[in-house]
C-alpha cells in the first residue's frame, strides 16, 4: 500500500539533509509551511512583551526589596532581554529551515531544534492515541499541532496547516488501525488474552 | 469461597480505613473549640463522615466474574467500574495496622496504564483469608498459576535478606544528594545549639527547624524504608515474581517477568564504597497508593556477587552479558566545556556577593575577620572544583552497550546507576545534539519507556549519534521481522 504525498514505504534511517522547497519529498521528509514562522513570531513577540513587563516592574518596584542585589539582578535581566530579542528574531527562519518529518508505514520520525537538534523517531507500533490540537494563534494562521502519544512519551508535529494535520492524524489512525486487523486476523481467538477465554 | 458473579461487599472496616485521618483531624480540632458551637458542627462533621463512608460500603458491591472484575457504587455520584482480567498488570495484598486489627487485608488491583500508574484502580478490603483466596483465584487468572495461601512461605527464597540487610539498605539506598543537604542542616543544627550554649541565650528556632529538615530529609526516609522492606523475601515461580515484606504494613506482590520493561542496578557512593548495591524493576501497574516508592525492589543493598548472582536468577531476561563501550574521546571536549560553562557562571554569580561580604567582614577584628573575608570565595573555586571532579568521574563511568535482545546505559558521578532495556519495550527514541556537541560531533540519547510511575525516560551520556541512532533502527527491525511479539509486550 502506498500514501501518496504524505507518507513514503519503510526507509532506513538516514543523516540526509531536507528537500528544498515546501513539502518537498527527497528522503520522504516533507516541510513546514512559512506560516509556521509568522506564527513563532506571533507567539515569541507575546512572550517578549510580557517579559519586557516584567522588567518594567522589577525596575520600578523591586529596588527595595532586592536590596544590593537591586543592580545585578538589572543586569543581568538586561542581558537576559537583549538574548531572548536575538533568539526572537532568528529562532523562527532556522527552526523553519531545520524542521522536517516523515511517515513512513512503520515510524514518526521527527527532526527539528534551533540550538540544540532534535531527532524523534516513534514507531507507529506504539502510537496509542493521536490528537490534532489548534491554539488561537494558529487557528487564525489555519495550522494546527498533531500530538502523538504513547505508553511513555509524547511526540508533536507543530505548525502543519489544518489539512495536513487532519490527513496525518487519519493516515496514523489508519495505520494504526491496519496493525491492529492484522493481529486479530492473524491471532486465534484463544490467544487474544491469558484470562477470559 | 466466592461464587462467580455473585455481589459481596468489602469488609465494614474499611469505613474506619477511609474515614480514620478525617475523624482524627475533626476530633483534633473539636479539643480545640470545646465548648463553642464550632464544636458541635464539627462533631456533627465527624458523624456526617460516618455515615457518608457507611453508605458508601453499604451501596458499593463487587463482582468477580469469568472474565472481568466488576466495582459498582450506586450512591449520588454512580460508578461502575469493569477491570478485564487481561487487562490488570497486578494484584497485590497488604495489611496495615487496622487491617491487623480487624483480621483483613487491603486487595490493590492494578491495570496497564500509564496515566493511571501511580494510583490502584480498585483498593478493597476484605477479611484476611477471603483476600488471599480472592488474590489467589485472580493470580490464575492473569499468570496461569494459582497461589496456595499457605504456599508463599513454604517456596524457598533465591537469597535472604537479614534485618541488617534491611537497616543497610534503609541507611544508605537514600540518595547520597539527599544524605548531603540532610547533614547540611544537621551540621547547622548543631552549630546553632554550639552557639546558643556558648552565649548562654537558648537555642532559637532556627537549630529545631533545621533538625526538623534533617529528619524529614534523612532520618524519616531511612525509617521508611526499613519499616518497608522488613522481613523482604523475593522469589520467581515460572513467570511470576514474588515479593512481601513489611514490618507494620505489609505488602505481597506478584506480577509477570514480561511486565518488566527495565532493570535498575543503583549504587549510592556510600553503598558503592560497602561494595554493595540493589536492583529496582519498572513495572507499570504495581502503585500502591501509599505515597512510597512505586518501584519494585529485586534486592536490597547486598554485596555485589549477590546482586549479580540474583539477577541472573531472579531475570535471566535481563542479562546477556553484552559488552558496554565509554564516552568517546569527543565527549570529553563537551563534558570540558559544559564545566567550564557551570564553574563561569558559578563564579559570576559568586563575585557580586564576595566583594560584599569582603567589604562587610574585613574590618571585623580577630580570626573571624581573616577567615570571612574569603569564606566565599574559597567555596566558590572549592564548588568549581567539585564541578571539575565531577566532569572526570563522569567522562570515566558513564556507558552505552547494545546486545541482540538487550541495552544499557551507566550514568551517574556519584550514586551510579545501570539501565537495562529490551528493546521490546522501548516506546520512543529521542536524539539530541547541542551546539557544543555538534562541534565535537557527538549527541546524547533519551529513551523513553512505560515505568512505574507511568512514562520516563532514560538518558545515555555523549556518543556518536549513529550508534545511539542504533537503538531505535533495532526496535524497528525487530517489529518489522517479527522478532518482536506483540502479545508479550502490549500494553
Amino acid at each position: 500500500m502506498t500514501y501518496p504525498g504524505l507518507v513514503s514505504r519503510r526507509t532506513p534511517a538516514d543523516e540526509g539533509s531536507p528537500a528544498s522547497g515546501t513539502n518537498s519529498a527527497a528522503n520522504g521528509y516533507r516541510r513546514l509551511n512559512w506560516k509556521c514562522m509568522l506564527s513563532m513570531y506571533i507567539g515569541h513577540a507575546t512572550l517578549y512583551l510580557l517579559l519586557l513587563a516584567a522588567y518594567i516592574l522589577v525596575r520600578s518596584h523591586a529596588q527595595g526589596f532586592l536590596g544590593f542585589y537591586y543592580e545585578p539582578v538589572m543586569y543581568a535581566f538586561t542581558v537576559l532581554l537583549a538574548i531572548v530579542l536575538v533568539y526572537t528574531m532568528a529562532a523562527p527562519p532556522v527552526f523553519y529551515v531545520r524542521y522536517r518529518y516523515r511517515i513512513t508505514d512503520d515510524r514518526i520520525d521527527v527532526r527539528s531544534g534551533v540550538l540544540v537538534l532534535r531527532h524523534i523517531l516513534v514507531p507507529i507500533e506504539r502510537v496509542h492515541q493521536v490528537e490534532i490540537s489548534r491554539g488561537p494563534i494558529n487557528s487564525i494562521l489555519g495550522l494546527a499541532e498533531v500530538t502523538i502519544t504513547t505508553a511513555g512519551g509524547v511526540a508533536t508535529l507543530s505548525y502543519l496547516e489544518v489539512e495536513e494535520a487532519e490527513r496525518v492524524a487519519e493516515l496514523l489512525n489508519s495505520l494504526v488501525g491496519r496493525m491492529l486487523r492484522e493481529r486479530l486476523s492473524a491471532t486465534p481467538a484463544s490467544l487474544s488474552g491469558p484470562a477470559g477465554d | 469461597m466466592v461464587v462467580p458473579g455473585e455481589k459481596i461487599r468489602c469488609h465494614p472496616s474499611i469505613i474506619v480505613e477511609r474515614s480514620l485521618s478525617g475523624v482524627v483531624l475533626l476530633a483534633f480540632l473539636v479539643t480545640r473549640f470545646e465548648g463553642t458551637p464550632v464544636a458541635a458542627v464539627l462533631l456533627a462533621a465527624i458523624v456526617a463522615l460516618l455515615l457518608f463512608y457507611y453508605r458508601q460500603w453499604k451501596l458499593t458491591t463487587i463482582r468477580f466474574n469469568e472474565a472481568e472484575i466488576v466495582v459498582e457504587r450506586d450512591t449520588l455520584f454512580k460508578m461502575k467500574k469493569t477491570l478485564p482480567y487481561t487487562k490488570i498488570a497486578s494484584v497485590n495484598v497488604n495489611r496495615g495496622i487496622i487491617n491487623r486489627l480487624f483480621g483483613t487485608s487491603r486487595l490493590q488491583i492494578n491495570i496497564n496504564s500509564g496515566s493511571s500508574a501511580t494510583v490502584p484502580e480498585a483498593v478493597l478490603t476484605f477479611r484476611r483469608d477471603l483476600a488471599d483466596e480472592l488474590r489467589s483465584t485472580i493470580s490464575e487468572h492473569l499468570y496461569g498459576q494459582e497461589i496456595a495461601p499457605d504456599e508463599d512461605k513454604a517456596v524457598e527464597p533465591l537469597v535472604s535478606f537479614s534485618p541488617v540487610d534491611v537497616i543497610i539498605h534503609g541507611l544508605f539506598s537514600v540518595s547520597t544528594y539527599q544524605t548531603f543537604v540532610g547533614s547540611l542542616f544537621l551540621a547547622y543544627s548543631v552549630f546553632e545549639l554550639y552557639t546558643s550554649m556558648g552565649t548562654g541565650f537558648g537555642a532559637d528556632g532556627k537549630a529545631l527547624i533545621s533538625l526538623l529538615i534533617f529528619v524529614a530529609v534523612q532520618v524519616g526516609p531511612s525509617i521508611s524504608l526499613i519499616l518497608r522492606y522488613y522481613n523482604y523475601r523475593v522469589y520467581r515461580r515460572g513467570e511470576t515474581i514474588y515479593l512481601e515484606h513489611g514490618l507494620l504494613r505489609t505488602y505481597k506482590t506478584s506480577f509477570e517477568v514480561s511486565r518488566v520493561n527495565a532493570i535498575r542496578v543503583k549504587q549510592t557512593l556510600i553503598a558503592r564504597l560497602m561494595h554493595r548495591s540493589c536492583i529496582e524493576a519498572e513495572v507499570v501497574g504495581l502503585a500502591s497508593g501509599s505515597g512510597e516508592s512505586l518501584r519494585p525492589i529485586l534486592c536490597l543493598l547486598k554485596d555485589d556477587a549477590t546482586q549479580q548472582r540474583l539477577l541472573e536468577e531472579l531475570v535471566p531476561e535481563f542479562v546477556d552479558g553484552h559488552a558496554r563501550e565509554r564516552q568517546p574521546e569527543e565527549a570529553k571536549g563537551v563534558l570540558l566545556v559544559r564545566a567550564a560553562i557551570a564553574s563561569l557562571v558559578l563564579v559570576l554569580a559568586a563575585a557580586y556577593p564576595s566583594v560584599y561580604v569582603y567589604r562587610e567582614t574585613a574590618a571585623i577584628p580577630g580570626i573571624a575577620g581573616t577567615v570571612l573575608p574569603f569564606a566565599l570565595p574559597l567555596a566558590t573555586a572549592a564548588a568549581a572544583l567539585a564541578i571539575c571532579y565531577a566532569t572526570y568521574v563522569s567522562y570515566r563511568v558513564t556507558e552505552f552497550g547494545t546486545g541482540a535482545d538487550l541495552f544499557s546505559f551507566v550514568n551517574g558521578a556519584v550514586d551510579r546507576e545501570t539501565v537495562v532495556m529490551n528493546y521490546d519495550k522501548v516506546q520512543m527514541v529521542r536524539i539530541t545534539q547541542g551546539p557544543v556537541a555538534r562541534l565535537f560531533g557527538v549527541a546524547r540519547g533519551r529513551v523513553y519507556l512505560l515505568s512505574a510511575v507511568g512514562g520516563a525516560s532514560v538518558s545515555s551520556g555523549y556518543f556518536a549519534g549513529s550508534r545511539l541512532a542504533a537503538i531505535g533502527e533495532t526496535v524497528m527491525e525487530r517489529i518489522a521481522s517479527g522478532e518482536y511479539d506483540w502479545r508479550k509486550n502490549s500494553v
